[in-house]
């Protein structure tokens, strides 16, 4: 540094000086720039969510007139009656709606514990059932093998919506495995329909295709037959794709409402989504109560997503979802 | 940590597991299925209350009740009826009635009825009127409904707007457009003279609140002779005149086709509120002695209202047909219909408990419901099993209009979809 | 493998194989073949029928009835009114031709009776009326695929900007990451619901937001020009969080010496862009725009709760999906409504088949 100092003349050090200068300055514009964008952006992505969440915490004549204003970012008259109102029924009471919180209208513990444990069973009976598939059709000699891969390919386009009314036929004649015909209304009808899923095969199948032979035709030397392979070098070797799929899967069911509200009745078996439609009647549209089970059904799941978001994105990074 | 992970997902699923197979009650006396949408919470608590009373009052029958979301009820229902799987009793928006009573699922009551003659004679005209489909009865509601003005006294009277107590001395057409241009003036500036509770979206308020205006200008839904084409009535020249008015209130700004929400009556943005019975309790408590209820105008030769509401009915795949009789009884009892009522807001089903209610006698705050069922203008919704098509069709072509849709278009439109519903359905003949 | 003679496979353990291969095959292929493949096989026989939700009539079989109604189009040449006196075409008061209503000529044949018109097109000096049989279908057709050619490349590209934001070796992109990615763990239904309450035009959020800008004030979902894309700002927002993933995976895959080789060779960002990013994404791009595609088409849930089912402004938001479900089980045509699924199972097919062609075979 002091050799060069020394040989440099001053007017060269000067002209240095303002190349360092234009580009810390252009460095600076740039990033600001580029965070402003990326701020901007958040703003966006954000926005109706928090909207929700501070509207929920308002007292209803507030939730829409504060649209207006600044306030919808901010929540006044900050209050818990749009969740929950216990003694609702008094006049005294300073929830005037006549119908309670959220907590008063639906037994969302209930409707949470469906909602978890149908999403739930159907991503977990779904990983084993499709990654068997997926394997089968990947690594094991089937035959029929490309037959079967068009087929599965072509089920990924088939909407739930264009079988929905066939299949609701259908279950009604179904028996159970305790022998009586009872498929509607209940946990099964709306688990096992959606276990397999040609989509989540598919995103098995890409990633097995993609594992080395090597690694098998090892173990197969070592005297393990296909279903070990599968346990003991497929399923530690595919675990970013196991997560997406159930990622995926989550999202694809923990909304879902066409089948619940077709085949459960009341709230015993139902789901969040089908639930909401409390707040849908003749009766006025209490925007103060939607927002607040809004925001109970999408906050747990947001809270779980950031507990686990660097882990996803990475699940789906080495996955390697793609064509 | 991934396995970790799974080991506590998979003992979280078995855990779920077992509390999913652990829930199963059984139960000993005979028990009656019922199923009820959820409405707002002070009607479903009286509800509740008096099914449990039944339930204590008697132990032949035990009534297991559920609750479905209202927003979605008719779609749980067809589903289940698709399935066999209704229950024994059920109550219903009233003119789904004729097209469950046609599709085969309920059973008429009119035997039934006719072991209680005293009951038989207590329920008002309307209610047996919506309820009857080919000389049958098949459902029976334990309220009705009212459906007229609310209006602000304080600005009808600063706008020097007559009120009119009576449905003789209901408005005209000319009086309700001068009334609303009068009432400009004193509305505020967000605000407008009449709101029409658009936010309600398309679907049965529609109907029920719209088609009595296109009844009133001499129009109806459908041709009630033969209930067999909609085209030349629903898109008829009254009909036709009716809804181009119905536009030009949102043209002149006379009302919005965005309401902001529920409270625009109630926080005096509006000076008129064009809805039924059910937001009695909310606007008497916001307006107190302001609030008026004003007859529905004679757009045309008489006036036309609503009316109708949510009945019961008796299913036959129901094994337990006399319990939900006797159920249904037990809902129709004066004091419940009463409870019911005060509750609610609706008007009683029974002519003794709405002769005891001061609210409904002359000079009370609901007279008008009264007058308005007895008096020969509320008009029951088109009496066929068509009437859900019916139904989805004009509340679209409302919604088109309010968006500033040509309206002769929009009911065309709706004329066809019926009648193709119709010619689809070989006629909707009465089963035999 | 240290083997000197390759082991020779014996009949029986590809016997075993094979039934390995089949019983694990075998729960998802029982559970597809039951919920999905027979139903839609139920879906295609019911097409053929007159089936409805409930009634009691007895179930017909009528054929391609269905179809016909379903995809029945007709053109009608159009002969302006003549002036009854002088037998000149009559003229309105812009001096524009008169033509007879539409309704009126439609209605003369009992066959086109429920017709209603598509458009009307002036060719060769003729004006031609097209008619549809089902006209609400061919617009949600129409919508359905408007919707996947804006959505599809604008998705994509959104996708791919906020991928290479959040790959910048820069301070926070894990906080943008997620911001990013978390409307996609939201419900449809319900911030549908909440994106309806946002769009009112007089109060709602989005208009005071644009007021402040000094924009709008814009009618969204009412007005029949900005419906659609009321809903595709929604569904992007909604889903394009996912795609950006797939491409942040894609991207961390390109090696940096491609980058570094670029430079040297004086690329600059944009060349390096075109030339280095886009090329090693292509797979990815691939993949990105299929799924979406297919998505795209299946487009429903925020159209039922924006527009409480209508597809309105006069059918401005109408879907194909939405039309099956009205059709299906709203107006209960069961059989009307299969038909319209296997149209549309068909059209998809051909896409995705048309599209991997097109996306794969190009040159690089």
């Amino acid at each position: 540094m002091s050799s060069i100092s020394q040989t440099v003349g001053a007017e060269e050090r000067r002209a240095a000086q303002a190349r360092a200068r234009g580009y810390r300055l252009r460095r600076t514009l740039f990033l600001t720039l580029n965070y402003g964008f990326m701020l901007f952006l958040v703003g966006f992505f954000v926005f109706p969510v928090v909207i929700m969440v501070v509207s929920s915490l308002k007292p209803e004549r507030l939730v829409s007139s504060d649209m207006r204003t600044i306030y919808a970012f901010i929540p006044r008259e900050a209050t818990l009656e749009n969740y929950t109102c216990p003694d609702y029924q008094s006049p005294e009471t300073k929830c005037v709606d006549g119908a309670g919180g959220v907590f008063e209208r639906l037994p969302m513990p209930r409707l949470f514990f469906n909602s978890v444990f149908v999403t739930s069973s159907i991503v977990l009976l779904g990983l084993f059932v499709n990654s068997m598939a997926a394997y089968a059709l990947a690594r094991l000699r089937l035959p029929g093998r490309g037959i079967v891969l068009t087929l599965v390919i072509l089920l990924i386009i088939v909407p739930f919506e264009s079988v929905a009314v066939p299949l609701l036929l259908l279950v009604n004649e179904l028996p159970w495995i305790d022998g009586t015909i009872s498929w509607l209304n209940s946990y099964h009808v709306q688990i096992f329909p959606f276990a397999a899923d040609a989509f989540s095969i598919f995103l098995f199948y890409q990633f097995f295709l993609n594992i080395p032979r090597d690694f098998d035709e090892a173990a197969r030397v070592d005297g393990a037959g296909g279903f070990l392979i599968y346990r003991r070098i497929i399923v530690p070797l595919a675990r970013p794709v196991f997560a997406t799929v159930a990622i995926l899967q989550f999202l694809a069911h923990w909304g879902s409402f066409l089948w619940p509200l077709m085949t459960t009745r009341g709230f015993e078996f139902t789901t969040l989504p089908v639930a909401m439609n409390v707040f849908f009647g003749q009766a006025p549209r209490q925007w103060g109560d939607v927002m607040a089970f809004a925001s109970l059904a999408t906050v747990p799941v947001l809270v779980v997503f950031l507990l686990f978001q660097r882990w996803f994105v990475q699940s789906v990074s080495a996955s390697g979802v793609k064509g | 940590m991934n396995r970790k992970f799974w080991v506590a997902l998979s003992a979280l699923a078995l855990i779920f597991g077992a509390f999913g197979t652990g829930i199963v009650a059984a139960q000993s006396p005979t028990v009656v299925t019922v199923w009820f949408h959820s409405g707002q919470g002070a009607e479903r608590d009286a509800l509740t209350a008096i099914l449990d009373r039944y339930n204590a009052s008697q132990s032949v029958y035990r009534a297991e009740a559920t609750q479905l979301p209202e927003g979605s009820y008719n779609d749980q229902v067809n589903a289940a009826a698709v399935a066999n799987a209704l229950p024994c009793l059920l109550d219903f928006d009233g003119p789904n009635v004729y097209n469950y009573a046609w599709a085969g699922y309920l059973i008429p009551l009119d035997d039934y009825l006719a072991q209680v003659p005293d009951l038989a004679a207590d329920i008002i005209p309307s209610i047996i009127q919506q309820g009857t489909y080919q000389d049958k009865l098949w459902s029976i509601g334990t309220f009705d409904s009212g459906l007229a003005i609310w209006g602000n006294k304080k600005m009808l009277e600063a706008a020097n707007v007559r009120i009119p107590t009576s449905i003789e001395d209901a408005w005209t057409l000319d009086e309700f457009n001068a009334a609303l241009e009068a009432l400009r003036a004193v509305v505020p500036a967000d605000g407008y003279p009449l709101d029409l509770k658009m936010n309600y979206g398309a679907g049965e308020w529609f109907t029920y609140g719209f088609s009595p205006i296109l009844q009133s200008f001499g129009g109806d839904l459908i041709d009630r002779t033969d209930f067999q084409s909609a085209d030349g009535t629903i898109n008829g020249e009254a009909a036709v005149a009716a809804m181009t008015w119905f536009q030009g209130l949102f043209k002149n700004g006379l009302t919005s086709a965005t309401p902001e929400d529920d409270n625009v009556f109630k926080d005096g943005k509006a000076a008129l509120s064009f809805v039924g019975h059910w937001v009695y309790p909310e606007y008497s408590a916001a307006l107190g002695e302001d609030l008026v209820l004003l007859p529905m105008p004679k757009f045309g030769e008489k006036a036309a209202t609503g009316m109708g509401s949510w009945n019961w009915g008796i299913t036959s795949t129901c094994a337990a047909k006399d319990g939900a009789w006797d159920l249904l009884k037990f809902l129709l009892a004066a004091d419940n219909v009463k409870a019911f009522a005060d509750a609610s807001g609706a008007v009683p089903a029974l002519t003794s408990v709405l002769e005891a209610d001061a609210r409904y006698a002359e000079g009370g705050a609901l007279n008008i419901y009264f007058q308005q069922l007895v008096g020969g203008v509320a008009v029951p919704r088109p009496q066929t099993p068509a009437y859900p098509v019916i139904t989805r069709a004009f509340a679209q072509a409302v919604d088109e209009i309010a968006k500033g849709g040509d309206v002769q278009t929009a009911l065309d439109k709706a004329a066809d979809t019926i009648d193709r519903d119709i010619a689809n359905n070989n006629g909707y003949a009465p089963r035999n | 493998m240290a083997v000197t003679t390759p082991p020779r496979r014996k009949p029986s353990l590809y016997d075993g194989e094979r039934r390995l291969a089949l019983l694990m095959l075998s729960p998802a292929a029982l559970l597809l073949l039951c919920f999905l493949l027979i139903p839609f096989f139920m879906a295609f026989g019911l097409s053929l029928t007159n089936q409805r939700l409930i009634s009691p009539n007895p179930t017909e079989i009528i054929g391609l009835g269905n179809y016909r109604e379903l995809l029945d189009v007709r053109f009608f040449p159009l002969a302006p009114r003549l002036d009854p006196d002088t037998n000149a075409p009559l003229r309105d008061a812009e001096g524009n031709l008169v033509y007879p209503a539409v309704r009126e000529i439609l209605r003369a044949d009992p066959e086109t009776r429920f017709f209603r018109e598509l458009a009307q097109i002036d060719l060769f000096g003729t004006r031609y009326l097209i008619a549809a049989s089902d006209a609400t279908f061919w617009r949600a057709l129409a919508n359905t695929f408007m919707f996947a050619l804006i959505v599809v490349p604008l998705q994509t590209a959104f996708a791919l900007m906020l991928a290479m934001l959040v790959n910048q070796k820069l301070r926070g992109m894990n906080f943008f990451r997620t911001v990013y990615f978390s409307p996609v763990v939201t419900t449809m239904a319900i911030v549908s619901v909440l994106w309806f309450f946002m769009y009112n035009p007089d109060f709602g959020l989005i208009n005071s937001l644009l007021g402040v800008v000094g924009l709008g004030p814009f009618r969204w979902l009412e007005d029949p020009r900005s419906a659609l894309f009321s809903i595709i700002i929604l569904s992007i927002w909604q889903g394009v969080g996912f795609q950006m993933v797939i491409f942040l995976a894609g991207l961390q895959e390109i090696p940096q010496e491609l980058y570094e080789a670029a430079q040297i060779d004086g690329a600059g960002r944009w060349r390096q862009f075109t030339n280095v990013t886009l090329p090693s994404l292509r797979n990815t791009t691939i993949f990105v725009v299929i799924s979406t595609t297919i998505l795209a088409f299946k487009l429903f849930v925020q159209v039922d709760v924006m527009t409480f089912g209508t597809g309105g402004p006069f059918d401005s938001t109408a879907t194909t999906i939405l039309h099956l479900v009205n059709q299906g089980y709203r107006q209960q045509r069961v059989g009307y409504a299969s038909a319209i699924s296997v149209i549309f199972v068909l059209i998809v097919l051909v896409i995705s088949v048309l599209q991997r062609r097109v996306l794969t075979n190009r040159e690089v």
